[in-house]
């Protein structure tokens, strides 16, 4: 057949049929690319849109790796004459791309450390052997801990206290047991609700707060951030623990076995160190930075510095962070970004916010409730279907264009962002439980839904009667 | 000659290993386990590989790492497998990296002729083929869970010979159901044939199916090929022509007691991905464990 061997044609179609997302994108853009802009749309706008749409079929099909998504954006910003190669490369590096950076490297940092024995001991001193307790405990810490140093952090470091605990209970690994699902969720719903608690607990805040001050909506401080979303979280921890001890009870109500030898364990790794103390410090600078400083220098500039001491008092060698940091998601969020400001400056995101409003209206009658749905409901939904720091990058500048006060819907837009319950793929700590092969798919729907329409509720009860208050 | 065992879980696998590991026994062959585990997004690789990192820190396997270490308990109480214990040689599991997402376990003190086991994550498909294209492996073993989805691409995309072990009883006692026809993939179905019934030591039934009346001269030519090689290797056989549809009478023939070998479609693979082929149809509907002959 045209001169090709068996084995030829059966790799073709082999890559057709692994590929078949890469390859319906390119025939919707030719075909979109003819079609003639819709009224109200600037014809940039218009080839804006097609990226967009390219870029959320193959991060969600995942049929190409995650840096060629990138790259395919910024050859088609500017193939597409959206902008000029200069212009697309400016729009690609931001404070927060810094931030997303900045972040990945302190987790390599510190999980280098060897602070996760530390952790472990310290939550389980405070719970105690009874089960309930260690889940609370869990969920409490996880939710502290990543509303300031980011989940896949605190998920990275939880896991193996987790797993040390279930695997030392004495009921093998054979089965999904309720005992691993309900530890295990617990870190990945903790570390999903406490995300919003500061800028820095997710790179979306960081995408959010960079938004709204290119696009000169206002700002936000550290500070300020924190008074609108931590008490959501704080009412959230017993709610998370609570659903998750319901959903999946388990039959063991006392570990003991497991939380005595894993003091043993934490016993033998010795008194904390002079590394350690100085690693801890180190963060603290961090943290103070964030709140005193990131109004002047940018959250991800202080990130950075965090990093520069980290390296150069020798507390983490450049190679793991080389070898630990996933390159490939910081080219893409950068791209994302700039996807999103490009919107914003065609008028791309005007034109879909106004299309959005003009056909909800239709269904709800109230534009705020509109609002409210685009932000909360579509913003929860798509998180879970895509990275949720690529949802707020996506849809930030569709939400921020429909009006209302610009502050609170991008601070919606963010805390709904974290609704990253119902799959696997809805955020980095969902992943990281889910590959221990303990839990299956379908155990992130049964507890997910709960915690979904509730933290949706809560969203609407914190926006509508505390938020005001703070205006 | 090379045999590629595939499991998943603790649960579904131990049938797979017992035939697979009959086959190998028999045929003297090389064999490789492998787990296929969950497919990682590319948002979590890194944080996934710190975890893992972590773990060995607190003397934890790697997820996986258990699957793989039952198979191999389920070898040795199973007397498949003779090992050497070199308890001093390693204080715990170790994983030994062999590119991107491959890995191979060195169990604790143990060192096992002929068997490797192998560590892998993502698609299935994708990781099968890889394996298979790299290392070259002659058979396939894998399980009946997700047959149906699968058989398709596995029919497809795997290069070498394909053993579904569907619907397998450990306690039954399985009767080979070898069909053979004028294709050019009969010969080697032939041969497998032989093996697989001397390391099951089952009786054969050799089966030709006629859409017409008469049947072809190959046909039969083949059949009597297969008659001669199984009487010189002294394995007890029936031998069966029967008119009908091919698929329906091979299914219905082999109801849940056989287990049936057959040649690989020759058809072309644009022709096989359209419009599918024998094997395919069969293996999609069967009830009982097929070995599809490439």
């Amino acid at each position: 057949m045209l001169g090709f061997s068996e084995r030829s044609v059966s790799n073709i179609l082999f890559w057709v049929t692994r590929k078949k997302w890469l390859i319906l994108s390119f025939f919707f853009s030719i075909s979109f690319f003819y079609m003639p802009s819709p009224d109200g749309l600037h014809p940039e706008g218009h080839r804006t849109l097609i990226i967009v749409i390219v870029a959320l079929i193959l991060i969600v099909s995942e049929s190409i790796p995650l840096p060629a998504v990138a790259i395919l954006i910024l050859i088609m910003e500017v193939i597409l004459g959206v902008d000029t190669a200069d212009g697309v490369a400016s729009s690609f590096m931001s404070d927060a791309v810094f931030f997303i950076m900045g972040s990945l490297m302190l987790a390599v940092a510190l999980v280098k450390q060897g602070l996760d024995k530390r952790l472990a001991l310290s939550v389980i001193n405070i719970t105690g052997n009874k089960t309930w307790r260690i889940v609370l405990g869990f969920v409490a810490i996880s939710a502290l801990l990543s509303s300031f140093i980011g989940e896949h952090t605190v998920g990275a470091m939880m896991l193996p206290v987790a797993l040390a605990l279930i695997r030392n209970a004495g009921l093998g690994t054979d089965k999904a047991t309720n005992l691993s699902s309900v530890l295990l969720f617990s870190i990945a719903y903790g570390c999903a609700i406490g995300s919003i608690g500061t800028p820095s607990g997710g790179g979306r805040n960081v995408i959010m707060i960079g938004y709204l001050s290119e696009f000169g909506m206002g700002t936000v401080s550290y500070l300020e951030w924190m008074k609108f979303t931590y008490p959501m979280l704080l009412v959230e921890i017993p709610i998370v623990a609570l659903v998750v001890w319901y959903t999946f009870t388990p039959s063991q109500r006392i570990m003991d076995s497991s939380v005595r030898k894993l003091k043993v364990k934490v016993a033998k790794t010795g008194d904390i160190s002079a590394n350690q103390y100085m690693a801890i410090f180190i963060f603290l600078i961090v943290f103070c930075g964030w709140i005193f400083l990131s109004p002047v220098i940018g959250l991800g500039i202080v990130a950075l510095s965090g990093v520069f001491l980290y390296l150069s008092f020798g507390l983490v060698d450049w190679q793991d962070i080389n070898r630990n940091t996933n390159w490939g998601v910081i080219l893409l969020f950068g791209a994302a970004i700039s996807l999103g400001i490009q919107m914003r400056e065609t008028g791309a995101a005007l034109w879909v916010a106004e299309q959005t409003l003009k056909y909800l209206e239709f269904i709800f009658q109230d534009i705020a409730i509109v609002r409210w749905f685009v932000a909360v409901v579509i913003t929860g939904l798509l998180t879970n279907l895509l990275s949720n720091a690529a949802t707020v990058a996506v849809l930030g500048p569709i939400i921020l264009d429909m009006g209302g006060n610009a502050i609170l819907m991008g601070i919606m837009t963010s805390i709904a962002s974290a609704f990253a319950y119902l799959t696997v793929v809805a955020s980095p700590t969902c992943m990281i439980i889910h590959s221990t092969g303990l839990i299956s798919s379908s155990d992130y729907f049964r507890a997910g839904w709960k915690l979904f329409v509730i933290s949706v509720l809560l969203l609407l009860l914190f926006s509508t009667f505390y938020w005001p208050l703070l205006l | 000659m090379k045999i590629l065992i595939a499991i998943s879980s603790k649960e579904y696998s131990g049938p797979t290993l017992d035939v697979g590991m009959n086959i190998a026994r028999t045929l003297k062959s090389s064999t490789t386990i492998v787990d296929v585990g969950n497919k990682i997004s590319e948002f979590s690789l890194k944080d996934i590989s710190m975890a893992n990192e972590l773990m060995e820190t607190w003397d934890l396997d790697r997820p996986g790492v258990d699957v793989l270490e039952w198979a191999y308990k389920y070898l040795e109480k199973n007397q498949f497998i003779d090992s050497l214990d070199n308890s001093n040689d390693m204080s715990k599991h170790s994983l030994l990296e062999s590119g991107s997402g491959r890995a191979e376990i060195l169990l604790k003190g143990r060192t096992i002729k002929d068997l490797s086991l192998i560590l892998r994550n993502g698609d299935i498909i994708h990781e099968l083929r890889d394996e298979v294209q790299t290392f070259n492996y002659d058979l396939t073993i894998i399980g009946g869970s997700g047959q149906r989805n699968m058989a398709h691409d596995l029919v497809q995309y795997i290069d070498s010979s394909i053993f579904i072990v569907n619907n397998f009883n450990l306690n039954q006692n399985y009767k080979i159901l070898l069909a053979v026809d004028d294709s050019p993939g009969t010969k080697k179905a032939i041969k497998y044939g032989v093996r697989v019934a001397q390391a099951f030591n089952n009786k054969v039934e050799i089966l030709t199916i006629s859409e017409e009346k008469n049947i072809s001269d190959q046909c039969v030519q083949a059949s009597n090929r297969a008659e001669k090689m199984l009487r010189r290797s002294g394995i007890d056989f029936d031998k069966n022509y029967k008119v009908g549809e091919p698929v329906k009478t091979i299914i219905d023939t082999a109801a849940d007691d056989h287990i049936i070998i057959m040649g690989a479609s020759s058809q072309s693979p644009l022709a096989k991905f359209f419009m599918g082929s024998k094997p395919l149809s069969v293996m999609r509907n069967c009830n009982c464990p097929v070995l599809i002959v490439k």
